[in-house]
């Protein structure tokens, strides 16, 4: 706890003697000589009763592949119809109402209601649907059916959508008082669609399990307001119901447990202080997961139900003072506590679905973080600024490998506004992370070879450098250049991760050419490798793996307004991105693991024709083209000893058209 | 199509010998135009007119007139600007501004040289609720982020608030966020399903990356409730940190991986033949073909099955 004293002694000192901020809040201002009376605002417009526009949109569709409806926002073939909207509503008496509508007939969508009287109450309703789609050409030799998976005979094969819908329903609603603000919302979210999931039961055999829960999430609190201080407090609660509890196999049941249900609840205590240009904030937050829903049954366990609950602490103390007019010093300590409560007990264990008559205890994990920041803000003359901070996270676990670990961080960065038209970025940061002794446990120190460092507890060394520059040379043009480069060193690892670097850039740049012509560009590209070595003889290292990701992004587009009277607009969008992961293995032979990667290019060409004031149409033309391909699939039965999906890779071109007709109100 | 080229080329060459237009106190120092306008300030002389007295002028520009469209310039609205102070509430204090327009006057965004902590004060002034309670420490003040850099007052709506476009905003600066949006694997960020402040409070939290939930891990359950827990048999890093695997803002790889299995579970587990075997290449056997590692070892988040403490069921 040094250093949360001395950062208490930082802040005292900050206190003591710091520099008054400018302040031009309109609480502040010297309104002595002031005739309201005077203030009738004849110039002003006054926009009462309903705003915003309507549309609806006729599309057409076709796709042979259900991933293209992530980008289309449905998977139909063939016509499709939806409504968009933006209205907004108010009148003099000071009510307000909003509604927001977004492709509203498609599997991706929202709608949102919103109601208010200014300064008094707030209501807020919101529906949406958001659906993921992954394959629909995923195939098993199982299907499922009220927790039970019934063989289907090659090559009867039971093919399936592998898709994940969301169903989501909110309400939200406020009141303001003088000095206090209540607020509670509710949420629901209903999930349904199929995953892919693999039962082992003497092999793997992957199957589509139904998607079939709840999540119900609530939050209520009240907060408070002074003249130099806020005050909050709330609840959190989340409840996750599961319908479906376990998967069985005509002859293996209750093999498969499938994921339980579960709830969190938080109370949270939060507020901030303000004395002259000293800010303090700070936070408590008390919590409680708890997961005690029915073991599926075996033979010999010792329990029906376990009483999982973990308690959780989260404490936060921050302040930020401005000791002069170039000077801003800054500083955080975080605390957080994770107390796994669950009993523990001895389950006897399978060994490849014999039971091995060996048994083994459940180990609740409990872990305490610690996180002390202080940075400070400089403006070493007009247009620089520089920033410079030190931070230590320090993490304590049990049963690990390494018990504790701490990481320090010191960064810095230089923004410099002083050259015209021209604002530059600059930053850099280096970090170490060190820790107690490796398999410093007994309970895993036995299992593990002593020359591997689990990667995210092992020393590490690393260095980080960026620089943005935007130079906007004139009023209808702006570039933008990212750049990074980051290092991770393990230098302490003869087995598991031993380094990895990030590098790359973003170039973007936009062109307002005239009133009626915008265009814009972006490219970028970037390049994580890494090594890391294993071993199978379980002494020494005898294999390395050499992992190259690449990414390269690009696009471009072209908006034209000054048609036919400036009534129609057209414009085009274009999209690419290549992903891409080669990992070469090399164990006295060199191998390549296989092609892994993935390509898309998305073209978007529109025209947009004002017909009278309060009327428009828009002719939209949409293309997807997506490929990706991943060794790892193989047919059904490729592999002896092991049932897959088959191979759900994609290949396809997909085609939208979009009418749509619009209506302004006014 | 031959007067965009033209105009285009013209831009290029003009790139190199033409500066943006200047304010009339664009001559004063930083330090000089917060002298005057803390003075001016001070001295309070409002005009006799209020807007009124402002439109005279400025009414021809859609950009200040575009204030009447949105809730700043909503008189009917108790906690409006334009329920008080009118433009001043904002501006400052028009003082003798309107001879000759050469007084400064408060003004806001990337071109103003007023120092973006006198520029917030007055947003800050009204919007002094527990969303900014952690505004002073978050990476945006520090670095000199100004209130309106990401929000638009002069408009019918806030692009900032507006899902459909707060991904825009965000992404306006934050451009390897923008690409990883592209990626194999990514939330559907792209299409506007889920946005950046889904996570992340732009105003700043006490939680690391200025997410929204008091952990990283409680962001992440929020929509991924069945991951939470606690599971009779966990996964220490699933435990620890999501982001010890994932990449919530995109991955080359499926699934938001950093690495795909076995190479990210080899990482971390060698602890004997098994484990350790070299995986070469992928799709010749059991070990890398179909899931991998998560073939048998399937329950990677964490098992519920009393056997189940190799994560197999």
């Amino acid at each position: 706890m040094r250093f949360s004293l001395n950062l208490i002694t930082l802040s005292l000192l900050a206190l003591s003697g710091n520099a008054m901020a400018m302040d031009f809040s309109v609480a502040n201002a010297n309104t002595s000589k002031i005739k309201e009376g005077a203030y009738q605002c004849k110039r002003c417009v006054v926009n009462e009763g309903y705003q915003g526009q309507v549309s609806a949109t006729a599309h057409y569709l076709e796709q042979n592949d259900i991933h293209a409806g992530n980008a289309f926002g449905t998977d139909k073939d063939g016509l499709a119809s939806s409504v968009s909207g933006d209205v907004h509503y108010q009148n003099k008496a000071g009510y307000q109402a909003a509604m927001q509508a977004h492709q509203v007939g498609l599997d991706n969508s929202f709608i949102t209601l919103t109601g208010e009287k200014a300064g008094v109450f707030e209501l807020a309703l919101d529906y949406q649907l958001l659906t993921r789609y992954q394959a629909d050409d995923a195939r098993s030799q199982y299907w499922y059916q009220d927790g039970m998976l019934t063989p289907v005979s090659a090559p009867q094969y039971y093919q399936f959508d592998l898709l994940k819908q969301r169903e989501i329903l909110g309400l939200a609603a406020e009141y303001q008082g003088s000095f206090y603000d209540a607020y509670a919302s509710y949420q629901r979210q209903d999930k349904t669609g199929n995953r892919e999931a693999v039962m082992f039961v003497q092999k793997p055999i992957a199957f589509g399990l139904p998607i079939d829960s709840t999540t119900d999430n609530m939050n209520l609190g009240m907060s408070f307001s002074g003249a130099n201080w806020l005050a909050d407090m709330q609840y959190n609660g989340s409840l996750y119901r599961n319908n479906i509890d376990s998967v069985s196999l005509p002859y293996a049941y209750d093999a498969y447990s499938a994921t339980p249900d579960n709830e969190a609840h938080q109370v949270a205590f939060s507020g901030q202080y303000r004395l002259n240009a000293t800010v303090m904030n700070g936070r408590v937050v008390v919590g409680r997961m708890i997961q005690d829903d029915d073991l599926v049954t075996v033979s010999n366990s010792p329990i029906q139900n376990w009483d999982g609950q973990v308690d959780t602490l989260d404490m936060y103390y921050g302040m930020s003072s401005m000791l002069s007019n170039r000077l801003r010093l800054g500083g955080s300590v975080d605390y957080s506590q994770r107390d796994n409560k669950g009993s523990q007990f001895d389950f006897m264990q399978y060994s490849y679905n014999n039971l091995s008559g060996a048994f083994k205890q459940n180990l609740p994990l409990d872990i305490d973080r610690t996180t002390v920041k202080v940075n400070a803000s400089y403006r070493l003359m007009q247009g620089y600024r520089l920033q410079a901070g030190y931070e230590r996270k320090m993490v304590d676990r049990n049963y690990g490998q390494r018990e504790q670990t701490h990481d320090d961080k010191l960064w810095s960065k230089l923004a410099i506004r002083a050259i015209d038209d021209v604002t530059i970025n600059l930053e850099a940061a280096y970090g170490m992370r060190g820790g107690s002794r490796f398999n410093a446990n007994e309970v895993t120190s036995a299992e593990e070879n002593p020359l591997l460092r689990k990667f995210y507890l092992a020393d590490r060394n690393r260095a980080e450098v960026g620089m943005r520059i935007n130079y906007s040379p004139l009023s209808w043009l702006a570039v933008d250049l990212n750049s990074y480069y980051a290092d991770d060193e393990y230098d302490a690892t003869q087995i598991g991760l031993k380094s990895s670097t990030d590098v790359g850039y973003d170039l973007n740049v936009s062109l307002q050419l005239s009133e009626q012509v915008n265009a814009y560009g972006f490219a970028g590209q970037q390049w994580i490798k890494s090594a890391q070595a294993g071993s199978q003889s379980a002494i020494k290292p005898d294999w390395f793996t050499d992992i190259n990701d690449e990414f390269i992004n690009l696009g471009a587009g072209l908006s034209y307004g000054g048609l036919l009277q400036d009534k129609l607009t057209l414009g085009a969008d274009y999209l690419f991105a290549n992903s891409a992961s080669d990992a070469d293995t090399y164990f006295g032979l060199s191998a390549d693991y296989g092609d892994y990667y993935s390509y898309s290019h998305s073209v978007n060409l529109y025209a947009d024709y004002q017909v009278s004031s309060q009327f428009a149409v828009k002719l939209a033309y949409q293309y997807e083209r997506y490929y990706d391909t991943d060794p790892a699939k193989v047919e059904i039965a490729h592999i002896p000893g092991l049932v897959t999906l088959g191979q759900f890779n994609h290949n396809y071109n997909a085609h939208q058209v979009m009418l749509s007709f619009s209506y302004q109100l006014q | 199509m031959q007067r965009l080229f033209t105009k285009l080329c013209c831009g290029v060459i003009a790139l190199f010998c033409v500066t943006a237009q200047a304010t009339p106190w664009d001559k004063l120092s930083s330090d000089q135009l917060e002298q005057q306008l803390t003075k001016k300030f001070e001295q309070g002389l409002y005009s006799p007119k209020g807007a009124d007295t402002c439109l005279m002028c400025h009414k021809k520009s859609e950009q200040v007139m575009a204030i009447f469209d949105g809730v700043h310039g909503n008189m009917s609205h108790s906690e409006s600007p334009m329920a008080g102070l009118q433009c001043e509430a904002c501006h400052g204090p028009m003082g003798k501004h309107n001879r000759g327009g050469k007084e400064p006057m408060i003004s806001f965004g990337e071109d103003s040289k007023l120092s973006v902590s006198a520029q917030n004060s007055v947003c800050q002034g009204c919007h002094n609720d527990t969303e900014q309670m952690a505004w002073h420490n978050s990476s945006h003040n520090l670095a000199d982020i100004s209130c309106a850099d990401c929000h638009q007052v002069h408009a019918a709506k806030d692009p900032a608030l507006d899902r459909l476009t707060v991904n825009d905003t965000c992404t306006s600066c934050h451009t390897r966020e923008k690409a990883d949006m592209n990626k194999r694997s990514a939330h559907p960020m792209k299409w506007n399903e889920m946005t950046c402040i889904d996570c992340h409070n732009p105003h700043g939290s006490m939680s690391e990356s200025a997410l929204v939930k008091p952990s990283l891990n409680d962001t992440c359950y929020s929509c991924h409730a069945e991951k939470r827990g606690p599971f009779l048999w966990e996964h220490a890093p699933v435990t620890e940190d999501c982001s010890a695997c994932h990449n919530p803002h995109g991955s080359v790889n499926e699934d938001l991986l950093n690495s795909r299995a076995p190479q990210l579970c080899q990482q971390c587990h060698i602890d004997d033949g098994h484990a350790g075997r070299v995986v070469a290449q992928g799709g010749q056997n059991a070990f890398g073909a179909g899931k991998s590692c998560l073939n048998c070892h399937n329950q990677i988040h964490g098992s519920n099955h009393p056997a189940g403490s190799s994560l197999q069921r």
